[in-house]
């Protein structure tokens, strides 16, 4: 599997691209903004990028704009945004654009090694990858008479796993549960809250998010 | 001197006048009634024009206007006096030393009409008619007392024309056919420079100019009509003659008049000053007296400016300051206003103005305590103009400073930060599982402590500045502020296109800094925010379910209201107790 790494910040690139290396993803290359990530992504599609938000010239959101048309040129390309800060607005914009294959990450992810190498095989395979933090801002924001209010706990944590872009086999591995467990729950889940049920995970996220944010 | 001039002046007129009439009361019964008439018109006119004259010249010493009127006054008496005399005792050569003296009046009235009302001949036109009036009126008189048939020249009784001619001989056609067209050329000419003064003439000027050129050109048509008469009809019937110089003669009585009339509208604007020490004995809001002046002077365009000492410069009853180096065009002027010799204001006016200065210095005395009270708010309005500028540039200080310690922050510690958090992962990942159970447990304690920093360092730049604001809009600004909300918020839809960023930056922290208040001191258990356009507004609403009672005098709603402000917005706080709170924000979006 072949990434391209795209930050400004050269010591943070270099020890990302040591962490994907040790994972066996091949880092096929580390630019620092977005023009270059975009005539890399032209000449060489990879399976993947992993883009930072903040990047020259205006360090604002030059990454996510990169990200964007990259969903939109090449589709067959995973993308994976890391900021270090996470908004619910940024992550509808990602996975509202295009079909799977996306993620957004916040940039302190990267502590856990493995945890970062499995985001990019996710949203290079076609899975869609959102950080925990928005996933539980959304989950725990305080609503009136909503009916995520009457989901069990173990409801809930099925709720945010699926949310993150786990498939229920990652959810199953996660909470020690059985495939049958966790189907139920989550068809339960769905009826809770009034959802269309749909077999595909990129689908099943937005559908989550967009509910709580709703 | 002048006076003593006028007053033998004065006596002259009226005593000529009054031994023409004496000579015509002596004559009775022989004189032809409209001889009679005539000349008793002549005295009406000359004693109208006299008078008027020495009215005028008394009023203006330094306009040439009244002495001309007078001229011609005289000159009009010197003529009845000569018709007078000559028709009573018939001396020889009588007639044609009348017949002289009779072109001097229209001569000079010509001038008059010409110069009016400056006195004297500003135009290289005007010039040019006064010396060609009195080059030709003289000499054409005289080559038509030499060459012409008298009877034609109005005195049947008459023997001959001095060179003895005879009859109706060629030469003198050709000269009378001469001064006719000369006549004609002149008349047009005149009537040329009468009608381009009266367009070039401002407005306020007009008024006072109004009654004598009306009666002026009643006055020219009835000449040009006599005129193209005795051109057309060599002896036109003598009741038509008559008449004509009748009408003649009593537009010109009327003429004078006409001047007075105007003089007394001059006058009458002077009695507008009463009515603004009326309207003035109520207290004016200082924006209306520039308008009470206006009017008071009748120019619509007169603005009013204080003079502020302390900045050493005028300013309007806003507060914004007036360059007064920008009304130097023709047709304006500045008066300032002095009180000890210190200017205390400035009037920019129509230049026309400056032909009545009494009356400018007249509104300006009356108005003198409205002015320096005006003054007085002038200056505090600066002086607030001053504070709100000053205001706004602490607000726009603050926000420049909280983006870049936010930008500091993401850049520089949050950065390093995520640094050491990757070269922790590393070094984690390195030790593995198995080695050293107690490294790999205190690395994972590192790595845990690091991710407590990194989120409280990223809560505290969000609180400093809100990048998703300046990023993506109030919307979805406001839609975060609701996730990360302790208690329930409810956002209405908000309008999805971007405002200026301060109005937007405003609306934020209102909404930020109510629902905090929400939160912490209201009790509430629901809040909602909404933010809606109205009339060109961004209208910011939050409404909670909590105790109500908040202070608008308390240091976060304090902050706020200067914030709004600064934006010239307005912000309300509706806060009984026991009824929940709203606080509602008006924020003008022309920024």
């Amino acid at each position: 599997m072949r990434v391209v790494i795209a930050d400004d910040a050269v010591l943070f690139r270099e020890g990302l691209a040591r962490v994907l290396e040790a994972a066996s993803i091949q880092v096929a290359a580390q630019v620092g903004d977005a023009e270059q990530l975009l005539a890399r992504v032209r000449a060489d599609p990879p399976d993947a990028v992993v883009v930072d938000i903040r990047m020259p010239p205006t360090h604002t959101r030059e990454g996510l704009d990169a990200a964007l048309r990259i969903r939109a040129g090449h589709p067959e390309v995973g993308v994976l945004v890391l900021s270090q800060y996470v908004e619910t607005h940024h992550a509808m914009q990602l996975l509202e654009d295009g079909a799977g294959g996306v993620g957004y990450l916040l940039k302190d992810r990267v502590a856990d090694v493995a945890d970062v190498a499995d985001a990019v095989r996710r949203v290079a395979g076609g899975g869609s990858v959102i950080d925990p933090e928005v996933v539980a801002r959304l989950v725990g924001r305080r609503r009136v008479r909503s009916p995520v209010e009457e989901l069990t706990d173990r409801e809930r944590e099925v709720l945010a796993l699926m949310a993150e872009g786990r498939s229920n086999q990652a959810i199953c591995q996660r909470l020690f549960l059985s495939p049958k467990t966790v189907e139920a729950h989550v068809r339960g889940i769905f009826t809770r809250l009034d959802l269309p049920a749909t077999p595909d995970d990129h689908r099943r996220v937005l559908a989550v998010l967009a509910f709580l944010r709703a | 001197m002048s006076q003593r001039l006028r007053l033998a002046l004065a006596l002259t007129a009226l005593a000529a006048g009054l031994v023409d009439l004496a000579l015509l009361l002596r004559a009775g019964e022989d004189r032809p009634g409209p001889l009679a008439y005539l000349l008793v018109a002549i005295i009406g006119v000359s004693w109208s024009f006299a008078a008027a004259g020495l009215v005028a010249w008394s009023r203006r010493p330094d306009n040439r206007t009244g002495a001309l009127m007078v001229t011609v006054g005289l000159a009009y008496l010197l003529n009845g006096l000569l018709l007078n005399g000559v028709t009573l005792v018939r001396a020889p050569l009588g007639f044609e030393l009348w017949f002289l003296v009779a072109t001097l009046p229209e001569a000079v009235l010509a001038h008059l009409i010409a110069v009016y009302p400056d006195g004297r001949a500003t135009t290289r036109l005007q010039r040019l008619f006064v010396v060609a009036n009195y080059a030709a009126t003289v000499p054409l008189a005289l080559a038509q007392l030499l060459l012409v048939d008298p009877a034609s020249l109005g005195c049947a009784e008459c023997p001959d024309d001095l060179l003895a001619l005879g009859g109706r001989h060629p030469y003198g056609e050709a000269v009378l056919a001469v001064s006719n067209l000369l006549l004609a050329v002149l008349g047009a000419l005149l009537l040329w420079i009468v009608v381009t003064r009266w367009r070039q003439t401002p407005g306020p000027r007009r008024r006072s100019l109004a009654p004598v050129a009306l009666v002026g050109v009643v006055l020219l048509a009835v000449y040009m009509i006599q005129q193209t008469l005795t051109a057309v009809m060599p002896s036109p019937p003598s009741l038509v003659k008559t008449g004509l110089d009748l009408a003649i003669l009593t537009t010109l009585v009327l003429w004078p008049l006409a001047f007075l009339a105007g003089l007394a509208r001059t006058r009458l604007d002077h009695s507008a000053v009463g009515d603004l020490a009326i309207e003035l004995s109520e207290t004016l809001p200082p924006g209306r007296l520039e308008q009470a002046l206006a009017r008071a002077l009748r120019d619509p365009t007169l603005r009013l400016a204080y003079w502020l000492p302390d900045r050493c410069a005028f300013v309007d009853a806003a507060g914004r300051s007036v360059e007064l180096d920008g009304e130097v065009a023709d047709d304006r002027a500045v008066t300032i206003l002095r009180q000890g010799g210190d200017p205390v204001a400035a009037l920019l006016h129509h230049a026309a103005l400056d032909d009545d200065p009494a009356l400018v210095q007249a509104v300006a005395a009356t108005a003198r305590m409205t002015i320096e009270n005006g003054r007085l708010h002038a200056e505090v309005r600066a002086q607030l103009e001053e504070v709100r500028a000053s205001r706004a540039r602490i607000v726009e200080f603050g926000d420049a400073e909280r983006r870049r310690v936010e930008r500091n922050l993401h850049d520089g510690a949050q950065q390093r930060l995520v640094n050491v958090s990757l070269a922790l992962g590393i070094a984690r990942s390195q030790v593995g599982t198995a080695a050293d159970e107690e490294l790999a447990a205190a690395l994972d304690e590192a790595a845990a402590e690091l991710r407590c920093a990194l989120a409280e360092l990223r809560e505290l730049a969000r609180g400093i500045h809100p990048v998703i604001l300046t990023e993506a809009g109030l919307g979805p600004a406001l839609a975060a502020l609701a996730e990360r909300s302790p208690i329930p918020v409810t956002v209405a839809p908000v309008p999805p296109e971007r405002l200026p960023p301060r109005v937007e930056e405003t609306a934020y922290y209102v909404a930020s800094e109510a629902l905090a208040n929400a939160a912490k001191h209201a009790r509430a258990t629901a809040v909602t925010i909404s933010a809606r356009r109205r009339d060109g507004d961004l209208v910011v609403e939050v409404g909670d379910d909590g105790v109500g009672g908040a202070d608008p005098d308390g240091s976060g709603l304090r902050g706020l209201a200067d914030r709004v402000a600064v934006l010239d917005g307005r912000l309300r706080v509706h806060s009984p107790a026991g009824e929940g709170t709203r606080i509602t924000a008006e924020l003008p979006c022309a920024w």
